[in-house]
C-alpha cells in the first residue's frame, strides 16, 4: 500500500483533484491511498475523491504564506511518512515544494507532464531550455517522491465516489511567515483562455490585435498568444500558450504566425481542428494542423473576417 | 511579524545577488549522450530575470552609496568575464563557485552549496530572479530562504524603493490574474523578474577595461567543506536519466494558398464544423 500526500490549493481545486490521476500513474500494480490536505477551503469538493482528508483549520495562516503552508506540510509527512508528495506547478505550488523539499532533504521534479517505469523504477519527464528538449528524471534519495505537476495534464475520471475518512489536524507545529498583503489590482483580462472553446493565437510577427480580436469574436472564441508576442510585450503572461504558459484544449486553435516550438505545443492538448497560417510550410507548427494556409497571417485573416460578416449577411 | 508601515530612511545595506549564467536558449548546443548542456559550444549569458535583480541593486546603491553589492553565482571559471563586466557596472564584489565536486548538482545539492557560503555573512537582502532561462525549475531561490530561514517571494515587478530598508520591503508581485503588493519582513530572497523596470546599465567608456580582478573572489569545497556525498552528482536527489526532443503526432496537414480558393477552403472547414 502506497500513501499519497496531495496539497489541494485553494483556487485550483479541480486541478488539484488531477493529482489522484498522477498518484494512480506512479504505482500503476499496488494499491494507493491518496490523502488530500486543506487548509484554505475546497473541502465540500474534496469529499468522495481522496481516501482521507486532513483538514487544517486556521485562520492566521494565510493562503500566500508559504514558510508557514510549508511547514505544515513537513510537519504532516512526519506524521504519516507518505511515500509522495504532490504539489500542482502553480505559482503557489512551485513556492511551497521545494521549500518542503529543502526541509524533508530530499528529491524534487518540476513542472512534471510524464511518467513512466522501466526495471529500475520510476522516471518523470518535464521540459527544459525553454521547451526544446524533454528530460527524464529518476529520484535518486531515500525520502519521498516530490513534484509539481503541471495543469491540465493529467486528468482524473471519477468511477464511484470513495468513502472519505476527515481527519482534523490538530497539534502540528509550524510558525507564520512574515508577509502582509496590502494591495490587489485585478488585471483587465476579462477572460481565461483554458475557457475558450475557439483561440485565434498571435505569432511573433502580429501587430494588429483588434483584428485577431475581431476575428475571435466572429467564431465565438479569444485571443491567445504565443510566448514571442508576450516577450515583445504586446499581450500579457495571462493569454500565453505553452510550457511557460498555459495549456489549452479548444475546439479550434489557429496558430496565426507560430513556429511551434516544443514549449509552445506543449501547451495545446485534445485540440480538435488546428488551422496554421504561416509562410514557411515547414515550420513545426504546421505539421501538426488540420489545414496550413501557406502565406502571410494577417492580409488572410482580414479577408477570412471580410469573408465570414458577408456570409453572416447572406444569412440574414 | 512586520510592524505597521515605519520608514526607517536609508541604512547601510548589504546586498547578496544570487545570479546564474545560462546558455542562450536559441543557440545553445546540448550533449544528447551526457544529458549536459555543451557549455564550451554554447553562448554563456546573465539569466534575464537575474539582470533585473542585480539592476535593482544598483539603483538602491545609487541612492546610498553605503550600499554594498556581493554578485554570488555557482559556475564554472569560464564565466570570470561575464563576472567582470557586471564588476564594471558597478557591483563591489563577485563570488564564483566552483568545484569539480560540485558538478552534476541538481537543484537541492545547488541550494546546499549556495545556502551554506550565504550562511556565513549577515545580509540585509539576497536578491535573485525567479526562472532561469534553461532548466526553469525555480527551486533554488525558494530552496535558500528555506535553508536560511527567510521568506521569500518572486515574480517581483517593483520593490518599492522609499520603503525598502533593513527591517521591511514593500514589494509588487506580478500573479496570473493580479498584481499584488505585499510587505515582507527583511532580511529576505527577493525574486525579480525579466518585466521589471531594472536594467542594467552599460558600462562607461573609461571603464571598459579595468582591471577588478581583485574584487573577484574564488570560492571551492576547500572552504564550504562538503563530503563528496553531500553535492555533486552523489549529494543529488534527482538525475536526469535521458533527454530527447518531443516528436508530436502530426496531423493531415492539408496545403492551400493564401488565395480566393483557400479562403474559400478555410471558410467552408469552419462552417462544417459549426464555428460560422
Amino acid at each position: 500500500m502506497k500513501k499519497v500526500m496531495l496539497y489541494i490549493e485553494d483556487g485550483h481545486i479541480q486541478d488539484s483533484l488531477d493529482l489522484i490521476e498522477v498518484a494512480r500513474l506512479l504505482y500503476k500494480d499496488e494499491k494507493v491511498q491518496t490523502y488530500a490536505l486543506v487548509i484554505h477551503g475546497g473541502l465540500p469538493s474534496v469529499q468522495g475523491f481522496c481516501d482521507v482528508i486532513m483538514h487544517l483549520v486556521d485562520d492566521r495562516l494565510q493562503s500566500f504564506d508559504q514558510r508557514g503552508i510549508g511547514d505544515v506540510v513537513t510537519a504532516v509527512h512526519t506524521r504519516y511518512s507518505f511515500d509522495a508528495i504532490l504539489f500542482l506547478a502553480t505559482p503557489m505550488g512551485r513556492l511551497l515544494a521545494p521549500r518542503v523539499a529543502m526541509q524533508l532533504r530530499t528529491g524534487l521534479v518540476a513542472d512534471v507532464t510524464g511518467i513512466a517505469s522501466d526495471d529500475e523504477g520510476l522516471v518523470v519527464t518535464r521540459p527544459a531550455y525553454g521547451g526544446k528538449i524533454m528530460a527524464g528524471i529518476r529520484f535518486t534519495g531515500d525520502g519521498p517522491v516530490m513534484m509539481s505537476v503541471r495543469p491540465a495534464v493529467f486528468t482524473h475520471t471519477q468511477g464511484q465516489k470513495v468513502d472519505s475518512r476527515l481527519v482534523l489536524l490538530e497539534g502540528l507545529s509550524y510558525r507564520y511567515g512574515s508577509m502582509r498583503k496590502t494591495k490587489t489590482e485585478e488585471k483587465k483580462i476579462a477572460y481565461d483562455i483554458r475557457d475558450s472553446t475557439v483561440l485565434i493565437s498571435a505569432g511573433g510577427g502580429m501587430s494588429d490585435m483588434h483584428l485577431l480580436g475581431k476575428l475571435a469574436a466572429l467564431l465565438g472564441g479569444e485571443v491567445s498568444a504565443s510566448r514571442a508576442v508576450v516577450d515583445k510585450g504586446v499581450l500579457p503572461r495571462a493569454m500565453q500558450v505553452g510550457q511557460s504558459g498555459k495549456t489549452v484544449s479548444p475546439k479550434l486553435y489557429m496558430a496565426l504566425g507560430i513556429h511551434g516550438s516544443i514549449q509552445h505545443v506543449e501547451g495545446l492538448k485534445d485540440v480538435q481542428h488546428i488551422i496554421s497560417v504561416n509562410t514557411n510550410r515547414n515550420a513545426p507548427m504546421c505539421s501538426i494542423s488540420d489545414i496550413v494556409v501557406e502565406g502571410e497571417a494577417l492580409p488572410f485573416i482580414q479577408r477570412l473576417v471580410q469573408r465570414i460578416e458577408k456570409g453572416k449577411q447572406l444569412c440574414m | 511579524m512586520v510592524p505597521a508601515y515605519k520608514y526607517e530612511g536609508w541604512v547601510e545595506m548589504n546586498i547578496f545577488c544570487v545570479v546564474k549564467f545560462v546558455p542562450d536558449v536559441d543557440t545553445f548546443s546540448y550533449d544528447y549522450e551526457r544529458h549536459t548542456i555543451d557549455r564550451d559550444g554554447s553562448v554563456m549569458r546573465l539569466n534575464a530575470d537575474d539582470a533585473s535583480a542585480i539592476g535593482f541593486a544598483l539603483q538602491a546603491k545609487k541612492d546610498d552609496p553605503h550600499t554594498t553589492i556581493e554578485v554570488v553565482t555557482m559556475a564554472p571559471p569560464s564565466v570570470v568575464p561575464l563576472l567582470e563586466e557586471l564588476l564594471r557596472v558597478g557591483v563591489d564584489r563577485a563570488t564564483l563557485i566552483s568545484d569539480p565536486l560540485f558538478a552534476g548538482s541538481d537543484t537541492f545539492a545547488t541550494s546546499t552549496i549556495l545556502s551554506r557560503y550565504l550562511s556565513g555573512f549577515t545580509y540585509d537582502c539576497i536578491l535573485t530572479g525567479t526562472h532561469a532561462l534553461d532548466g526553469d525549475t525555480s527551486h533554488v531561490p525558494s530552496q535558500i530562504a528555506q535553508a536560511l530561514d527567510l521568506d521569500h517571494l518572486n515574480t517581483i515587478l517593483v520593490i518599492d524603493r522609499e520603503r525598502f530598508s533593513t527591517s521591511f520591503a514593500a514589494v509588487e508581485v506580478e500573479g496570473e490574474a493580479a498584481v499584488t503588493t505585499y510587505e515582507i519582513g527583511m532580511p529576505a530572497v527577493l525574486g525579480l523578474t525579466r518585466e521589471a523596470a531594472y536594467k542594467l546599465p552599460y558600462v562607461r567608456y573609461k571603464d571598459l577595461h579595468l582591471d577588478v580582478s581583485s574584487r573577484i573572489g574564488h570560492i571551492s569545497n576547500r572552504e564550504l567543506g562538503f563530503s563528496p556525498d553531500e553535492v555533486g552528482l552523489q549529494g543529488s536527489r534527482t538525475k536526469v536519466v535521458s533527454t530527447y526532443t518531443k516528436v508530436y503526432q502530426t496531423r493531415a496537414r492539408k496545403m492551400v494558398a493564401p488565395d480566393e480558393g483557400g479562403l474559400e477552403f478555410v471558410y467552408g472547414f469552419l462552417k462544417t464544423n459549426g464555428f460560422v
